[in-house]
């Protein structure tokens, strides 16, 4: 798989979709949730990228967050939309919803070993998102400050 | 040109208080949008405490007036869009309705206003359905299904998104919703399996399931522990939790059920 072919597009176009879909079903509106859209594919195609450079789950993860959760502060400051309600959206196609179902259905088979490692792995991809979103968050808290004081 | 006494003051912010929280912002976006608000009301020693199911806000004229109240909030449901409008009317009252505790507009004009966001329409009904459905689809997608399976998990999610309005109406609670969703999530996914030939259920399946994934519960304990509020963010940190066992409970033993079944 190359980075940038046609499988990474149609993939961030899946992602953009599904968000948009998402940003529908929590009621917003206007142009923001092309925006919106967009981050959500975003995330997903860097981690994709990431994923293809680095070979390691976590340091993708954690480099896709890092750039989507900058977007989000950026652009929703643009928007005048709350920085909480972007993160939110875009941040969605990273949460492992499929670990946690992996997980469950190695439960299910009596297979522990599996489960543990899935579960394992659910655990670290959501610390590795919460790190993320609260280093960026703090660094705009600190740029933000310095600017205000100069 | 009229100065809002010191009751209206607080009953307002308490309310623009209750929606922001019960539409799902962070503890310290609540407090931070009372404390402006009450600035600008001309009351700027404001003090408020927030949880994620009641507020404590306490308004002092700085003389001899104080006024404490509590809120209980029930019923949250995330509505991101109310949050924003909330937002904007804040950032209009601190810049154009009230100048120096001076204001434009009377009580009842602001309650009006927060009557109007309170009631604004959503989204029609069979577009957030479909829009369940274009959700599940695409993840079913992303995680590598076909298109074949693309179609199967749209169809689950527009029946996911159908069954849970209906069974908001009926008032439940937000863990028996979960666990009922993703049960439903798997009962419809392996109906379908019986209909359409040469599916594999386990992209479907996770594509319905991030429809109920907590995204919004974990993203804000996140934040709320960062911005110092402990108690909240452990509170939400426990709620995203619980709601991620509770799916896993309820696809995980309506997937036992129909392997007992014989499916």
């Amino acid at each position: 798989m190359q980075p940038f072919d046609r499988f990474t597009l149609m993939q961030f176009l899946w992602a953009a979709l599904s968000i948009l879909g998402f940003s529908i079903r929590v009621n917003l509106k206007g142009s923001k949730i092309l925006l919106l859209a967009l981050g959500g594919g975003l995330s997903w195609a860097f981690y994709l990228i990431f994923l293809y450079y680095s070979d390691s789950l976590l340091y993708s993860i954690f480099g896709a967050s890092i750039l989507v959760c900058a977007y989000s502060e950026i652009v929703a400051r643009a928007v005048k939309v709350p920085v909480s309600v972007f993160v939110t959206c875009v941040i969605i196609p990273l949460v492992p919803g499929s670990s946690l179902y992996y997980a469950m259905q190695a439960y299910i088979a009596g297979n522990h070993a599996a489960a543990s490692v899935h579960i394992y792995k659910a655990l670290l991809i959501s610390g590795t998102i919460a790190m993320a979103i609260a280093v960026v968050s703090s660094v705009t808290n600190i740029i933000y400050r310095l600017f205000n004081r100069f | 040109m009229t100065r809002l006494n010191i009751k209206e003051a607080t009953e307002l912010t308490l309310e623009i208080g209750r929606i922001l929280l019960q539409s799902g912002a962070t503890a310290n976006r609540v407090e931070l949008m009372m404390h402006k608000v009450c600035t600008s009301f001309g009351y700027p020693h404001t003090e408020s405490y927030v949880t994620p199911t009641g507020i404590f806000l306490s308004v002092s004229d700085n003389r001899d007036q104080i006024t404490t109240s509590i809120k209980r909030i029930e019923n949250r449901r995330i509505d991101l869009g109310k949050i924003t409008r909330i937002s904007h009317m804040v950032h209009d009252v601190e810049k154009e309705f009230c100048k120096g505790g001076i204001c434009s507009l009377n009580a009842e004009q602001f309650k009006a206003k927060l009557q109007q966001i309170e009631n604004e329409k959503p989204y029609p009904n069979w577009l957030t359905i479909l829009c369940g459905g274009l959700t599940s689809g695409c993840f079913c997608l992303l995680f590598g299904g076909s298109w074949a399976e693309f179609g199967v998990a749209y169809a689950v999610g527009v029946l996911v998104s159908l069954s849970l309005r209906f069974l908001g109406k009926l008032q439940i609670n937000n863990f028996l919703m979960h666990i009922l969703g993703a049960a439903l999530v798997v009962s419809f996914a392996k109906l379908l399996d019986l209909v359409v030939p040469g599916i594999k259920l386990d992209n479907i399946i996770i594509g319905g399931i991030m429809l109920l994934v907590p995204g919004l519960a974990f993203v804000n304990a996140i934040r709320d522990t960062m911005s110092g509020d402990l108690v909240s963010g452990t509170a939400r940190a426990v709620e995203a939790l619980f709601l991620a066992v509770g799916i896993a409970a309820g696809s995980g033993v309506m997937l036992k059920l129909w392997a007992l079944w014989g499916f």
